[in-house]
């Protein structure tokens, strides 16, 4: 190395740590670390100060975990103030995927395609990555499963911020539209869980301002989601997403339309799959009375909604402004 | 693959994956190498570089011994371009998915779980329980709700695996139905639609079907005959495409969804405006009725007539 290289890439500096915390059993010392890893001790050797040193080493920390490494902390707790007698180390334990976790090659061959069904969204790097560790662990695969392609549609901004809200357990906070042309209200929500239902995502949690479980649809989230410094209880999310699908589930039970639909047309294709026979037209059930407003006027004559009223109402409604909007020539 | 910019916590990521990789590989190609990691040769080539001024913390400030660090054969990578570990230090083990991949992929396996023959399998399960151990931390619960798979999406699954071709009803919209001979090449499943994507014997082209619209499935015993050809995107835009004209608010434009991805968007400001390509001129008068009065067509004046009329039409029942 010449005189130059103190000034080491950050990524040689943070895998140095990870291979000198998982080298040792007992863990070392701040002043060790700072002192003996490559990257912490040419910079100190090069004139940064102590201050400087154990700032990077704290920011080193924070990225290591979120890349999923555990860097364990031991030492006297007796005064929080004073880490100096603090030791780290990442146990091996933790740090690798578990011994006894094996892939069959068919195994392999699903996990191939459940990782393709994120496309160009932000999810995909996560999932090819994750499937790049396990097939580190040198297995065979399958043949590959042809035939399909699956995706999942991630358009909206708001579904990277949740995430890391649930993962962190955290309050956020976003402006969110009801439905149609309401205006927007601040909501203040414990995030559970993500759920996509019907080809839309969901977010599930507790709705601090209405003290309710709620759930709400990303595409109606009109500002940027704000991550509070406010955390909850992580014990709350365990069973929300089933929770969540549960809710939506009873929801389309309970909320039947009657419709009275034209035969042969795209209205009685894409409705009698979902719907069940009635005395006059069909039952179809549905979650929210806005979503399938907006799929009722698509039908234009096709359908009528004969109850209940409020859907029937948003479906008139949506086709008096389309109507309003095209009657004359452009202006 | 496309190769991303990449930062240091990314490249450091990479590189406490690398070892393991390289250490089940044996020897690599740079190419390769580059290749499942997702980088261009030459950020693999300065990764394994990296690699080997990495080690054991050196005792009492003194540089690392050389067998303290990790190293490669320089031979055969300035030679032939191959990589090949001689020395590691540590990181041999794998390191746990992070909760966000184990996430990511948790999700794309429910999906998966819904397909015909993958989610049957009993596979799907075992991955789930596995995936949630390997973390390293609880990933956030990322659900996607069991579409409900009927005949049409089971004999269309068998048609592809079986190798034939498959005859059904075939329902366009604004359009009387038409029976097909389809050679299966591939299910698409976008925005929990399922479309069929075959070799259509009436057509003689490559067609994309949707299987909402499919009815009275049947499996044929004529073996496909046309599996190589190439098949376009899902959504791809095709010559015959006709171009309609919107005008809308920002706000609204993502609400145009799957029409955006191959529409040209103009103006700044409050509005804008959108030149969208569509299959069939006569499909956009339900897309505006949709959007309930946020999505103005602007041109041509005949889908711009038709979206009033068929407004209309549908307002006339209610009096």
């Amino acid at each position: 190395m010449n005189g130059d290289s103190h000034r080491s890439a950050p990524e040689e500096r943070l895998v140095n740590l990870v291979v000198a915390l998982l080298a040792t059993e007992q863990g070392l010392t701040k002043d060790t670390i700072l002192t003996s890893v490559a990257g912490y001790r040419e910079q100190g050797a090069g004139g940064a100060s102590k201050d400087a040193l154990e700032k990077m080493f704290e920011r080193d920390k924070e990225n290591l975990r979120a890349l999923g490494v555990p860097i364990e902390t031991i030492g006297d707790f007796a005064d929080p103030d004073d880490l100096r007698e603090a030791r780290y180390r990442v146990p091996t334990a933790e740090y690798s995927l578990p011994v006894d976790i094996d892939f069959s090659p068919a195994e392999i061959a699903v996990l191939n395609l459940a990782s393709g069904v994120w496309g160009e969204s932000s999810m995909s790097a996560d999932a090819r990555s994750g499937l790049r560790k396990i097939r580190a662990l040198g297995i065979d695969v399958d043949a590959p499963i042809i035939g399909y392609a699956p995706r999942i549609s991630l358009r909206e901004p708001s579904f990277t911020p949740l995430q890391r809200a649930i993962e962190q357990a955290r309050v956020v906070e976003f402006d969110y539209i009801k439905g149609g042309s309401d205006a927007a209200h601040r909501r203040r929500l414990q995030p559970f869980a993500l759920l996509e239902y019907e080809g839309r995502w969901h977010v599930y949690g507790f709705d601090v301002s209405l003290g309710a479980e709620r759930t709400f649809l990303l595409t109606r989230i009109s500002s940027d989601v704000t991550v509070t410094r406010t955390s909850f209880d992580a014990a709350l999310r365990e069973g929300a997403g089933e929770k969540a699908l549960a809710g939506l589930t009873a929801v389309a039970e309970r909320q039947r339309a009657l419709l009275e639909v034209e035969p042969g047309t795209e209205a009685a294709l894409r409705l009698h799959r979902r719907g069940i026979p009635a005395e006059q037209g069909i039952h179809v059930p549905y979650v929210d009375a806005h979503i399938f407003a907006d799929e009722l006027a698509s039908y234009g004559p096709e359908v009528r909604v004969v109850a209940p009223t409020d859907l029937r109402d948003l479906v008139i409604d949506r086709l008096e402004r389309t109507r309003a909007l095209h009657e004359k020539a452009v202006a | 693959m496309s190769a991303r910019p990449l930062l240091a916590t990314d490249r450091a990521s990479l590189m406490l994956q690398l070892v393991p990789y390289l250490i089940s590989r044996g020897e690599v190609s740079v190419a390769d190498a580059a290749e499942d990691f997702e980088v261009t040769p030459e950020q693999m080539r300065a990764m394994v570089e990296k690699l080997t001024v990495i080690g054991l913390p050196g005792d009492g400030g003194f540089w690392q011994m050389a067998n303290d660090l990790f190293d490669i054969d320089w031979d055969l990578l300035d030679e032939q371009d191959h990589i090949s570990l001689t020395n590691a230090v540590g990181l041999e083990r794998t390191p746990r998915l992070t909760a966000r991949e184990a996430a990511a992929l948790l999700a794309g396996l429910q999906l998966a779980a819904s397909l015909p023959g993958v989610g049957d399998s009993g596979v799907v399960q075992g991955l789930l329980a596995k995936l949630a151990r390997g973390a390293s931390s609880a990933p956030a619960d990322v659900i996607v709700a069991p579409s409900a798979v009927d005949e049409v999406r089971t004999t269309v699954s068998d048609a592809i695996r079986a190798g034939v071709a498959v005859s059904f009803t075939y329902q366009a919209p604004d359009a009387a139905p038409t029976t097909r001979t389809v050679d299966p090449v591939k299910v698409h499943i976008a925005d929990g639609q399922w479309y069929l994507q075959g070799w259509c014997h009436l057509r003689e082209a490559i067609r994309t079907f949707h299987l909402d619209r499919v009815s009275s499935v049947a499996l044929t015993d004529i073996p496909i005959a046309h599996a190589g050809e190439p098949v376009p995107g899902l959504f791809a835009s095709a010559e015959s495409d006709a171009v309609v004209e919107v005008r809308c608010r920002a706000d609204v434009l993502p609400l145009l969804g799957d029409y955006l991805d191959r529409a040209s968007v103009s103006g700044s400001g409050e509005y804008r405006s959108a030149a969208l390509r569509v299959a069939d001129e006569r499909s956009i008068k339900r897309v505006a009725a949709r959007l309930g009065g946020d999505v103005e067509i602007t041109a041509p004046a005949a889908a711009r007539a038709s979206a009033a009329s068929w407004a209309e039409a549908g307002l006339a029942q209610y009096r």
